[in-house]
């Protein structure tokens, strides 16, 4: 079922939580809301629940006008963060429970509540009680549940905050799994950037109320819309310089850290004009060298040298503006390179994108 | 190979040194003791002073026996509807925002706060034959309010307010709407939720509160006294018809009202035997809540 939000606004008090927020999700996709505490994405997928109402703006479920509905009639299941599971009731009994409320009779209850017992694999704990099981299997209980009456659209408000790194990525697999599985329009919200980008079909970045970007989890790492969708998509090093009839120089003024600009799809007038620009690069599109080799560089100092995992993050220490960049590389090029902390060496950037008013992005 | 152990911090172990326990310990009993427990124990005495003969009698005394039906209804009459009551304000004030829920939290304690004889004194001013309404309603209904069961029913059911409210607000805050909200999306009805979710949850909470409702129905005085007159045999409660034996002449008449006394004592302890167990497992259920919130490696 797909879901349409309208110029949705909501305030609390005098907080604007939601500003003129427009979303499609189309049927049967597993859709992303991140973005920072206080960004507005829970209280947007609560209004979609219909636990909030919205103050202005409409929410069509299938093309029908949810206000209409209230959220017992609105065929949605919900995940909460702390599970919300019935601690009074059995697994079986949580689990079973929008059955038996719609009063279906005990015998697929029982059937229907088997089945997604062995879809979350908790076979032997139907007897059990919320109090006696761990987090993750909380939580998988919660997912049944809320998948037992069959709904057509999933809602899963930060499902797994509330566990550990290592049952979260279990998790996160698992959910993926089942989504392949069942298809079911799922929406979930999350400020784990790592989470969305592994999980989602379409990740719609959120900030103080307002949608910042909405596309694949590639579209918003490789081309952000703008520097918050940068930065808070991964690591970001700043360099801040001027741009000067089509040609930027960036990082502390050294006449090699000069790029031409090409690319991009701006108009002659912003391109030749003279303004002070701001160059986004990611940790991994940096590189280090001992030479300066025509390309642009910068003179850095190596100041720390994290060797454990699956890259290499080092610390360079940009001189002349005495400022800290992050450069991540494959285990091969710094053993190739060698590099000890202290060294002297020129920092390298392979991409660097250039926000403007009218978003430019130009590739050196 | 060299590992540095660290090793756990020994216990740390409130202990403070015995001229210090024993005093606050001594203290306290003989507080309890000669305040509450040595009174108590004379209550029961003087009552059985001379023989069982004359508790019975006085039990079985046809205006002990209207007093206690009368005590009763009035109780029962303030338990439902401050259930009702605190059921709606616990409701409202935990799960709601609205301009004047502060206003309303604090007005509920007000009972509290009043002398009884003044509420009593409030259900005259309104309902008696010189209130405001009172003589309206005698004129559309002729019922009489003041000085008949009605007003002590209303008097009863005021000084007991705050008990049950009191007692769901904090359980109610501290559940939280998730268990309600996830029970609405799951497609129960407003009353499949209160029924299915809410009630089990609120259960030990609950039943304390009107078992304090109860206990302080029963016992009320202060606020009957005034509103009922205190015609014998017509509008005494037990308290009031107590109090009349005492005031009487004679050994009997002594030992009979102590007899009543003790019934209501007797009474008194049985609500506080109830009430320890549904605090014990109020207490064991608020923890499980505080397990459940907790995160867990799976």
């Amino acid at each position: 079922m797909s879901i349409l939000v309208r110029n949705v606004t909501k305030r609390f008090n005098n907080h604007l939580a939601l500003d003129r927020v427009s979303l499609d999700v189309p049927s049967g996709l597993l859709v992303a809301l991140l973005g920072p505490s206080g960004c507005g994405k829970t209280t947007l997928l609560r209004i979609i629940a219909g636990l909030e109402s919205a103050d202005e703006g409409t929410v069509l479920l299938h093309d029908e006008d949810a206000d209409k509905l209230n959220v017992r009639d609105r065929n949605i299941g919900f995940v909460f963060q702390h599970y919300a599971l019935f601690r009074h009731m059995t697994v079986h009994d949580n689990i079973g429970f929008s059955l038996k409320v719609r009063g279906r009779p005990r015998k697929e209850i029982d059937e229907r509540v088997r089945e997604l017992l062995r879809l979350i694999q908790l076979e032997d704990m139907a007897k059990r009680y919320p109090a006696q099981l761990s987090g993750g299997q909380r939580q998988r209980v919660a997912m049944a549940r809320a998948l037992a009456a069959r709904p057509r659209v999933l809602l899963l408000d930060e499902p797994f905050g509330a566990l550990d790194a290592k049952i979260r990525k279990e998790l996160r697999d698992w959910l993926r799994r089942l989504h392949e599985e069942i298809h079911v329009t799922s929406v979930f919200v999350t400020h784990d950037q790592e989470e969305a980008l592994e999980l989602a079909d379409r990740i719609v970045v959120m900030n103080e109320g307002r949608i910042e970007q909405v596309g694949t989890p590639e579209e918003v790492y490789h081309h952000p819309a703008n520097p918050f969708v940068m930065k808070f998509l991964g690591q970001v090093n700043l360099f801040h310089g001027r741009m000067e009839d089509g040609e930027i120089v960036l990082g502390p003024s050294s006449p090699s850290a000069q790029f031409a600009a090409t690319g991009g799809g701006g108009t002659g007038e912003a391109a030749a004009k003279q303004s002070s620009v701001v160059g986004y690069v990611r940790p991994h599109q940096l590189d280090i060298a001992r030479y300066q080799n025509g390309s642009p560089s910068w003179p850095a100092r190596v100041a720390r040298i994290n060797a454990a995992g699956q890259q290499v993050r080092i610390e360079a220490v940009l001189l002349g503006e005495n400022r800290p960049v992050e450069v991540l590389m494959s285990q091969e090029r710094y053993n190739e390179l060698a590099l000890k902390a202290g060294e002297e060496v020129f920092v390298k950037a392979k991409e660097v994108k250039i926000f403007e008013a009218a978003p430019l992005d130009y590739t050196i | 190979m060299t590992a540095t152990t660290i090793t756990p911090a020994h216990k740390i172990v409130r202990h403070d040194p015995w001229y210090v326990r024993v005093p606050l310990i001594a203290f306290a009993v003989l507080f309890l003791g000669i305040m509450v427990i040595g009174p108590l124990v004379n209550v029961f005495t003087q009552g059985f002073a001379l023989g069982v003969g004359v508790v019975a009698s006085a039990m079985q005394h046809p205006d002990a026996v209207h007093a206690l039906k009368l005590t009763l209804i009035a109780s029962v009459c303030a338990v439902v509807g401050n259930l009702t009551f605190g059921l709606a304000a616990a409701w409202s004030i935990a799960r709601f925002r609205f301009p004047g829920k502060v206003v309303l939290n604090s007005l509920i304690d007000l009972p509290f706060s009043v002398s009884p004889v003044i509420a009593g004194l409030i259900f005259v001013l309104i309902f008696g034959a010189y209130g405001f309404v009172g003589p309206l309603v005698f004129g559309e209904t002729r019922i009489d309010i003041i000085f008949a069961l009605p007003g002590i029913m209303l008097a009863t059911t005021f000084v007991t307010v705050p008990f049950i409210a009191r007692e769901l607000i904090p359980v109610m805050e501290a559940l939280g709407p998730e268990e309600e909200e996830a029970a609405r999306t799951l497609g129960a009805s407003a009353w499949q939720m209160f029924w299915r979710v809410t009630l089990p949850n609120i259960k030990w909470g609950l039943l304390y509160g009107v078992l304090l409702c109860n206990a302080r129905a029963i016992g009320e005085f202060g606020a009957v006294s005034v509103v009922s007159g205190k015609l014998a045999g017509r509008t005494d409660t037990l308290p009031i018809h107590i109090e009349k034996l005492y005031q009487g002449f004679g050994a009997v008449q002594t030992a009979s009202a102590f007899a009543i006394a003790a019934l209501l004592c007797g009474l008194a302890l049985l609500t506080l035997l109830i009430k320890t167990f549904l605090e014990w497992k109020s207490k064991q259920q608020l923890c499980e809540v505080a397990k459940t919130e907790m995160p867990m490696a799976a």
